[in-house]
């Protein structure tokens, strides 16, 4: 099978390898199409493979009592399944499905470990991913215990950008009710609120963003700290 | 199971709406109410929002699959949070 050649993968952290990083791994990607909905690794089922995400979103979520909420996301700038195999585990107490379609690099755990092992680039390079995902995730425990709702969505609908071409997503407030933890109304207020003052047009299903730094004022901070240390650890930028 | 739709009155005589396309499927007319009291006391107890100033002057106004209007449920309807189990010292 041919291997994508490494100016034509669009992950960012397979852009980030030096050559001879992505030579040693290029043999073991695997291309696959990630339709909506795939589960991607099982709550606490072991991880044989992981996907770099060439196109769409994967999401992270957190099951109980109280119903499933999102507690991280991952799209071409990540690698999923990264903190539990790289960190010397081989099972993670979430789920992760794929939450807007798209297509990945799949790679077998073991494959992966042992390009890691062999390299020390490569090593810190995956190693400061796992990093930026903590970052992330300590940015959404934050914004979710004091931020508002509209702020909320706003730095969501933000990060779904990021990992998107274009600039429309489609969603259904019900799914967004999940992904942010909130009722369906309180969403669709939001949404209401960012589609009045301009920011976004609604409809149904279909949400598309008309102004960028619009959002990131509603936003309010919330969006943008783990997005710059990405840049900064992976990128160097 | 008919689905039933709970627009959010908001805002100064409570002028505003926020309309709900997708509805919620519920097991008759009966379950209305109690689910609109129950994301009621959600949005209330959990949803910071600089939109709505008071949550208890909220409504929902319900519609069936039809668009016919079912009723009305004021957040204010909600009971004080003493209700069910607490434990109250006498």
């Amino acid at each position: 099978m041919s291997q994508p050649d490494q100016a034509a993968v669009s992950n960012r952290l397979l852009r980030a390898m030096s050559a001879e990083d992505y030579a040693g791994l290029a043999p073991h990607l695997v291309p696959i199409e990630l339709p909506l909905g795939e589960k991607l690794i099982d709550i606490n089922a072991p991880v044989s493979h992981l996907h770099f995400m060439e196109a769409g979103i994967s999401s992270i979520t957190t099951d109980g009592a109280n119903g499933k909420v999102e507690v991280g996301m991952v799209g071409r700038e990540g690698l999923v399944g990264a903190s539990p195999v790289l960190l010397g585990t081989d099972r993670v107490p979430h789920d992760h499905f794929v939450q807007m379609a798209g297509e990945g690099l799949r790679i077998e755990a073991g494959a992966l470990v042992a390009a890691m092992d062999a390299s020390t680039t490569l090593r810190r390079l995956l190693l400061r991913y796992v990093q930026t995902e903590i970052v992330q995730v300590r940015q959404t425990a934050y914004i979710n215990a004091i931020y508002s709702i509209e702020a909320r969505l706003a730095r969501w609908l933000l990060m779904c950008l990021d990992r998107v071409d274009g600039n429309e997503l489609a969603l259904k407030h019900e799914f967004l009710s999940m992904m942010l933890g909130v009722q369906r109304s309180g969403v669709t207020l939001a949404l209401q609120a960012l589609e009045g003052s301009g920011r976004i047009r609604g409809r149904r299903m279909r949400i598309v963003v008309l102004d960028r730094e619009g959002l990131e004022e509603v936003s309010n901070g919330g969006y943008g700290a783990p997005e710059a240390e990405y840049a900064r650890l992976i990128e160097g930028t | 199971m008919p689905r039933y739709y709970f627009h959010l009155r908001h805002g100064s005589n409570l002028s505003r709406r926020a309309v709900d396309e997708e509805g919620d499927e519920l097991s008759g007319p009966e379950a209305v109410r109690p689910h609109a009291l129950k994301v009621a006391r959600d949005l209330i107890d959990r949803t910071r929002t600089d939109i709505v100033r008071d949550w208890f002057t909220c409504a929902f106004e319900v519609t069936d699959e039809a668009g016919r209007s079912v009723m009305t449920v004021p957040f204010a309807e909600i009971v004080e949070p003493d209700e069910g189990g607490h434990f109250m010292p006498d």
